[in-house]
């Protein structure tokens, strides 16, 4: 499957979050940790909702976490 | 890989083994009097339902009880993405098989001449056999699909 447009810094932020672990985010969001994994990786774009909700936990603003890059 | 992953695995394995066999004993009745052989398809067809259902039911359970947290936690949104993903496709083949059984059923009540043509295969409950297969390939195919996506993801 193609990397998809919709880039994060989910991974930057959980290292800022004094490392939170996938597992822990996945909880947090209620997903389970390869869908964390999966969005981090941007194999996965994940709805509005959980969008949302990733970046509540990090308290950032979700055009801070989540940028669509048009090819 | 997930819970919902193995899951699907489990239930992949267990069709394709159990429902292998079992076309493959169907085919092999060609060979038998038909009336013996129609009883020995009732047979392996109950034979096939129930193993499925114990299997299902013995593996899903370990599943998860060893994984109680992820049991717990259900499906979430991109389970349910590729789930649907994965119906599309099983839905796709599954309605191509029962065309096909239709417009065999339709072509034999045209033209019967030919009746004596699908004799020589000689498979008790053909039409239902068909509807079966296409039923069961429907199943491989939406679990395929399922996995495929998973995979792709990591």
């Amino acid at each position: 499957m193609a990397t998809l447009p919709i880039k994060n810094k989910i991974r930057e932020l959980r290292f800022f979050a004094e490392e939170m672990t996938q597992q822990e985010l996945a909880e947090l969001v209620g997903v389970t940790r390869q869908t964390i994994m999966a969005i981090e990786k941007c194999k996965y774009s994940p709805t509005l909702e959980v969008a949302f909700k990733i970046a509540e936990v990090f308290g950032q603003s979700i055009d801070e976490v989540f940028q669509y890059q048009s090819v | 890989m997930s819970f919902k992953e193995k899951s699907i695995w489990i239930s992949l394995v267990s069709t394709v083994v159990i429902f292998g066999d079992y076309f493959l004993n169907i085919l092999s009745l060609s060979r038998l009097p038909a009336e013996i052989a129609k009883t020995t398809a009732l047979e392996l067809s109950l034979r096939a339902l129930f193993l499925i259902i114990i299997v299902e039911i013995i593996f899903q359970g370990m599943l998860a009880v060893g994984n109680r947290k992820a049991a717990d936690l259900g499906a979430d949104e991109r389970d349910k993405l590729y789930e649907y993903k994965g119906n599309n496709f099983g839905y796709t083949v599954l309605v191509i098989g029962v065309f096909i059984s239709l417009g065999r059923i339709v072509f034999l009540e045209m033209n019967p001449q030919f009746m004596a043509q699908t004799d020589v295969l000689n498979i008790p409950l053909l039409t239902a056999h068909i509807l079966l297969f296409s039923f069961i390939f429907s199943e491989v195919v939406r679990f395929s699909a399922q996995l495929y996506y998973y995979r792709s993801s990591y």
